[in-house]
């Protein structure tokens, strides 16, 4: 007996089921936190004011918008100013680009910096603040390309079939082969001017076929289903079936390859960054932080922090992206097998010896 | 079963036109050295002559001045003969170039030139007749006295075919080369130089084919005067000096071949697919010869011997150990299956995976002090595979435990740890010897960074450096070699899955794949 294949609805479904499952709702909730630290970096490290007064001017969400005024002085210039009266600052009151003389401060140490300081003196917390934007704006750009175009060609290639199928097999074939970080580092070498859209570009022409592949698999599997033969039966044209029944399915598989993508995106970049020819090294990354890790071995924190981000988020996605598949895989309802080392005749399982 | 070998040996062809199509639409992301100057056929107004011969050359040998799948206009040394010294006798523009160009083709372009010598314009034929001054003088054949008005030159060049044409044939050019490398002495690299640059193809032959120093000294010295390159081959130079000059030859004649071989027949024919930048450039590829101009001290192909034994060896070893513990990690998590085992396991590999290979391998080297243990450098690659392959091994073994044999088998009586590898594990094994194939990428990809970590010179480690000195010919050779190798492990790994899984040729014969 085969179970019924994904119909409208089932991606529904197989959220709220993702919800339930406590391991999931977890990373949902971490991938939704580091999404808010993203959005918010402004407010957790910024050496502007959300609200106070620097001579005589009250500005409110400086650290938004930036006013020029502010940002040309000089940091213990607008420390004095903001101190005089009530001011509500940043969680961390310096920004990622900026440099001082503090350089390499471990964690805790009475200069103020929570998270210590790079080489540079910049603050690690804003930097890894500021760099959970750049991290996650670039890995779901990136990511929206490459399951647009890996879904649309996988989608299209596992629909028709012949020789434009093939043509899609061989060309995904032929882009697995390529080990996804020689790829991107050889484009980034061989680009007149490589920069981050370069990187964006080579980091989604690489990593699309993965899409495409399982989005075919899932169209040609969805094509070969009783309820297709029946519309087209029914006399529903080939792109009626494609939007009201292929689509559909292969919307859910692209949204699970997009969950496992962003990790693999998150995780490249990060790669690229550390190799030195990843995002340019005006923007704070994690991957930036880690790199200054290599030259400064005993600075520990510089290699422990952005780490556990880059874990934290990987983590996130995968176990999200692993309840999804789970939930939308038909297999994975069918029953528990018993235990092997239940004996025969045996009524509850117990170790064998 | 051999059949079933080669149909998917077959099916790999498509792929690796594909991998070389990326590889070659990858080099023509480089910027074309001309590009900034603004320059109308062969007239080149805005720089001076030696910057845009260089520029040119350059060029040439990227195969930027040829089309790049389809090539019309195939031109060989005949062709170009014609057309230069059209050029001169018309002495239009293009003539002062052209006159340097004809000279540069030298003896090649004689025999094309000289039979119809005197029926050229009287004055266009003085012209020619002083372009090709710079070709008597590399023969060796220039008597200052001879060419003293423009009549002398003139008369030189018709007397020249008079007594040499015999010299200018294939026979007589191949035994005199044969007779260089054999004998070796002044006189006959004299003849040789006689014959200038008509004498390469044959030069070139016996380079590729002899390995005697003395004789690829010699060899190279005629070629060297010939073509007024610096290739020449010092008497002390190391033994991958002379294999680094001798491969340089070799790529620059791959470029050049065209400019003193008249293609003849089937020859022209196929010049029209065979001349275009994308076949010069995926035969340069094959045979080894993308080199020229890169003015490395070792040869492409010692460096890329030297660099991937190490990269092949920590891929190789990886691979080994990421299956030797995967494969019992994978069967006690499914053992244990959402035990606290199973469940420790599954946290402990999922950290593991989620740490990108440079954060383990800076733990490694920073925080422990392995920087020089080789083995961690191979730990470290193998964790990312190790956590991959024995989650699949548990959802292998796991599968292979709900199906009818095993359920036949529990019914025999059979259980516990017998059950689970005499009977489940075989047929669970199936899937990883697949998994090999997806893996080598991975894999090698992952070198690339712990080379760099672990500062192991193997490829990927002088990828970053040639990188750093944009060196693209290592570069491309880098990316084709790592998409070659994982191209033909995964044929490797579905042809030995076809042999031991019998349902998978049902499969591929029932879809006529």
């Amino acid at each position: 007996m085969k179970p019924e294949r994904a119909v409208p609805g089932t991606l529904r479904r197989a959220l709220s089921e993702v919800r339930r499952q406590r391991g999931a709702s977890l990373g949902i909730t971490a991938f939704a936190t580091l999404l808010l630290v993203a959005i918010f970096a402004d407010f957790l490290a910024s050496p502007l004011p959300i609200y106070g007064a620097v001579r005589g001017h009250t500005y409110v969400l400086a650290n938004v918008t930036r006013p020029p005024e502010l940002q040309s002085m000089a940091h213990g210039e607008l420390e004095q100013e903001l101190s005089r009266g009530f001011a509500l600052r940043a969680l961390v009151r310096w920004g990622p680009a900026e440099t001082s003389d503090a350089v390499l401060r471990p964690p805790l140490s009475a200069s103020g910096h929570v998270l210590g300081t790079d080489s540079d003196g910049r603050d690690v917390l804003a930097v890894l603040a500021h760099g959970a934007r750049v991290v996650v704006s670039f890995a779901l750009l990136c990511v929206a390309l490459l399951v647009a175009f890996g879904a649309l060609v996988g989608a299209l290639g596992g629909f028709f079939g012949g020789v434009f199928d093939a043509i899609v097999a061989r060309s995904v074939e032929t882009m697995t082969a390529f080990p996804t970080i020689v790829l991107v580092l050889a484009f980034q070498a061989m680009m007149p001017k490589a920069s981050t859209l370069t990187l964006l570009l080579a980091i989604s022409l690489t990593r699309w076929a993965e899409v495409a592949r399982l989005v075919r698999a899932e169209v040609i599997a969805v094509s070969g289903q009783d309820y297709v033969l029946a519309a087209r039966a029914l006399g529903a044209s080939p792109l009626r079936i494609l939007v009201r029944y292929v689509f559909p399915n292969a919307r859910a598989q692209a949204l699970v390859s997009a969950t496992f993508a962003l990790a693999t995106v998150i995780l490249v970049e990060a790669s690229c960054d550390f190799l030195g020819l990843g995002i340019e090294e005006s923007s704070p990354t994690w991957g930036h932080l880690m790199a200054q890790a290599r030259h400064h071995p005993a600075a520990w924190w510089l290699l422990a922090f952005p780490a556990l981000a880059l874990l934290g988020t990987v983590v996130s996605q995968n176990v999200v992206g692993e309840a999804l598949r789970d939930a939308l895989d038909p297999r994975g309802h069918a029953a528990a097998e018993r235990p092997v080392d239940e004996a025969p005749g045996q009524g509850t399982a117990s170790p064998s010896p | 079963m051999f059949r079933y070998a080669l149909r998917r040996a077959l099916w790999a062809i498509p792929t690796l036109i594909g991998v070389s199509l990326v590889v070659f639409l990858m080099t023509t992301l480089l910027p074309d050295p001309l590009a900034p100057y603004p320059t109308g056929g062969t007239s080149a107004s805005s720089i001076d002559p030696s910057t845009f011969d260089k520029l040119t050359e350059e060029r040439r040998s990227r195969f930027l001045d040829l089309p790049r799948f389809v090539n019309t206009d195939p031109r060989d040394v005949r062709i170009l003969t014609d057309e230069y010294v059209g050029h001169i006798v018309a002495d239009d523009d293009d003539a002062t170039v052209s006159s340097r160009r004809l000279a540069a083709l030298g003896g090649a372009a004689l025999p094309h030139l000289l039979p119809r010598f005197d029926n050229l314009p009287a004055a266009g034929r003085k012209r020619v007749a002083l372009a090709l001054v710079p070709v008597a003088r590399r023969m060796r054949r220039f008597d200052e006295g001879a060419f003293e008005t423009e009549g002398d030159a003139t008369l030189f060049w018709s007397r020249f075919w008079d007594d040499h044409s015999i010299d200018f044939t294939e026979p007589a050019a191949k035994r005199a080369v044969d007779r260089l490398v054999e004998h070796g002495g002044e006189e006959r690299e004299q003849d040789l130089y006689l014959l200038d640059t008509f004498a390469l193809p044959y030069l070139m032959a016996a380079m590729q084919r002899t390995d005697r120093r003395d004789a690829l000294a010699q060899l190279a010295r005629v070629a060297a005067h010939a073509t007024d390159r610096d290739g020449s081959i010092p008497d002390d130079a190391q033994a991958s000096t002379v294999r680094a000059r001798q491969a340089d030859w070799g790529a620059w004649w791959f470029v050049h071949e065209g400019d003193f071989v008249p293609f003849t027949g089937a020859e022209r024919v196929a010049a029209s697919v065979s001349q275009t930048r994308y076949a010069k450039w995926m035969l340069g590829a094959i045979l080894g010869q993308l080199t020229s101009g890169s003015g490395e001290d070792l040869s492409l192909g010692d460096r890329l011997k030297r660099r991937g034994l190490l990269t092949l060896s920590l891929t190789f070893l990886a691979m080994l150990l990421s299956y030797g513990l995967a494969v019992p990690l994978g069967v006690i998590s499914a053992y244990r299956k959402n035990r606290p085992v199973d469940r420790a396991l599954a946290f402990g590999l999922f950290v593991i995976y989620a740490l990108p290979s440079f954060v383990l391998g800076e733990i490694c080297v920073n925080v422990f002090g392995l920087g020089h243990a080789a083995f961690f450098a191979v730990l470290t690659l193998a964790a990312g595979s190790v956590a991959t392959l024995s989650r699949f091994q548990r959802a292998a073994v796991l599968e292979v435990l709900g199906s009818d044999y095993v359920r036949a088998a529990r019914a025999k009586g059979v259980y516990g740890v017998r059950l689970l590898v005499v009977h489940a594990l075989r047929n669970a094994l199936m899937p990883m010897v697949t998994l090999a194939g997806v893996q080598i990428p991975t894999l090698i990809g992952g070198a690339f960074v712990v080379e760099e970590v672990f500062s192991l010179r193997g490829m990927g480690w002088e990828t970053l450096r040639a990188i750093e000195r944009h060196d693209s010919a290592w570069i491309v050779v880098a990316v084709l070699v790592t998409a070659l190798l994982a191209t033909f492990t995964l044929l490797a790994s579905d042809v030995v899955h076809g042999l031991l899984d019998p349902r998978v040729r049902e499969t591929l014969r029932r879809r006529g794949a």
